[in-house]
């Protein structure tokens, strides 16, 4: 009993967040290799490479920062991403956690990602940092709600909000199909809690690392880490709800699984790096005047389908 | 009750931590580490309502309080004359005041813990939380739940109105004059001004 429901559940989303967050640096590398940009090395030891260097670095002090929360930060963000994860079912009996609100405690995850990410940056006491944060938070909060909006449109057909039922509802027909706005907005809503690619409002060049400027060593790998872990776990959540999860012919499902985030990863790698990040101000009109109306369409059209069909 | 020894201790961990957490708000000198102190608090609080089996109110919990804490941290920082929330500053005032109504709503709450009748009637354990609540809110108390919720929802738009980047009289940031009576008037409303000036004001 304690192995299958407390060691086999953890060491699940461990090993999943571990070798996950290793692919996410291996593919982002090759992607980066294969549009062509300047690299050196093999793109399956460079984030290795880079994780020792780091591990082997000083950790940085700025001046008077609030010490525990800019060391807690990334480890709290690292916790959120295995805390997502572990709601995610991987086949019928398969779940880390089967909890039967599971779809609102990854709602909070993404609320809670905006308070720690916000932290990070403003423990820091630097200048950078700090804008950082500030950015971080008007894009948090516009994406929370589009994102409640939409997971709501995919508990509609379940009338569950359990992730396992989520993929049950799917048998028939995945909600990709079914609730075409729903996927396209939450990759926005995935690459906003990761602040991936076009969305890096939090640690982007031109704040010269954002929340992350003054952080080095250990702390910045974890930091790293849990980056990437969170865009796995997010991958997870994607791939549950609008994927269709474990369901699939031949494979076992866990295979399905894990090959869905895979191609959810792929996409929102790809994205990272071929589209440009968005001007601040505009991310946020564009989140609040496009993506959120957008949103209400996604909400009708799902619970439309769901009385309708 | 039959339940496993674990669920004790974790519900004295967690309320632990939910007052340690709470008294730390008061004694901290930063309006967002307070605010956050604050999040710590009520997340406690929200895993001890699973604890006792309240799965979706003690989850909703957790993201009402992490945006809500981040929004009032936020509006803190731009009400306080604090720059970006970094300067130390007390985080309690009126000491007297506070200390005699503490004290008195500890009192009180503690007396009503202690002799109240509690309703001794243990629930089925088939019963769905989730379910039961959503006839709840959709059933009996939809009119009060529902009047409520138009009320934050108006409130709600009239924040985004009054703090929105266009303004009824042009873009905040290049600064806003209401329409003349007539076309190509002076500004509508505006007090007289005193000092010197060709009387034709600044308008777009």
């Amino acid at each position: 009993m304690i192995v299958s429901e407390l060691i086999l559940p953890v060491a699940l989303v461990i090993g999943v967040l571990v070798v996950g967050a290793y692919l996410v640096a291996v593919l982002d590398e090759a992607i980066a290799g294969a549009i062509g940009m300047p690299r050196g090395g093999s793109a399956w030891l460079a984030p290795l490479t880079q994780g020792a260097w780091l591990l082997t670095q000083h950790a940085n002090a700025t001046e008077a920062p609030d010490w525990q929360a800019w060391r807690l930060a990334p480890a709290l963000y690292l916790a959120l991403a295995a805390i997502g994860l572990a709601v995610v079912p991987f086949s019928p009996t398969l779940i880390p956690t089967d909890l039967v609100t599971s779809v609102v405690l990854w709602g909070s995850v993404e609320a809670l990602a905006t308070v720690v990410i916000f932290l990070h940056g403003w423990s820091a006491n630097t200048l950078l940092a700090l804008i950082g944060a500030y950015r971080y938070v008007a894009l948090g909060l516009s994406y929370i709600l589009i994102s409640m909006f939409v997971l709501i449109g995919v508990a509609l057909p379940a009338e569950s909000l359990q992730f396992s039922q989520v993929v049950t509802s799917q048998e028939g027909l995945w909600n990709v199909i079914r609730q075409p706005l729903g996927l396209p907005l939450f990759l926005i809503v995935g690459l906003g809690m990761t602040f991936w690619g076009p969305l890096n409002l939090a640690d982007s060049r031109d704040l010269a690392g954002g929340t992350a400027s003054a952080v080095s060593g250990p702390p910045r790998l974890v930091w790293n880490l849990a980056r990437a872990a969170m865009l796995v776990a997010f991958s997870g959540a994607a791939a549950s709800a609008f994927l269709g999860g474990w369901l699939g012919p031949w494979l076992p499902g866990p295979v399905w699984m894990l090959l869905k985030m895979l191609a959810v990863l792929a996409v929102l790698l790809l994205i990272g790096r071929l589209v440009p990040r968005l001007q601040p101000e505009r991310c946020v009109t564009l989140m609040w005047v496009v993506f959120l109306p957008l949103s209400f369409v996604d909400l009708i059209w799902a619970g439309a389908a769901a009385f309708f069909l | 009750m039959d339940y496993p020894l674990i669920v004790d201790v974790f519900f004295v961990l967690l309320a632990t931590l939910a007052v340690v957490s709470g008294w730390r708000v008061f004694a901290t000198d930063s309006m967002v580490r307070a605010s956050f102190f604050l999040l710590v608090s009520f997340i406690a609080v929200g895993v001890i309502m699973i604890l006792l089996a309240a799965e979706y109110l003690g989850v909703a919990m957790f993201f009402m309080m992490a945006v809500e804490m981040m929004v009032m941290a936020i509006f803190m920082v731009m009400f306080m004359m604090n720059p970006a929330g970094l300067n130390p500053m007390m985080m309690v005032h009126q000491h007297k005041f506070s200390i005699a109504a503490g004290a008195a709503v500890f009192l009180v709450l503690a007396t009503v813990a202690l002799l109240a009748e509690f309703p001794d009637s243990p629930l089925p354990a088939d019963l769905d939380p989730v379910a039961s609540l959503g006839d709840e809110l959709l059933g009996d108390s939809m009119l009060i739940f529902e009047s409520a919720g138009i009320v934050l929802l108006t409130t709600m738009i009239g924040v985004v109105v009054l703090s929105s980047h266009r303004g009824r009289y042009g873009a905040a940031d290049e600064g806003s004059m209401p329409p003349g009576l007539v076309p190509g008037g002076d500004p509508a409303g505006m007090p007289e001004e005193d000092d010197e000036g060709d009387g034709h004001h600044h308008c777009h």
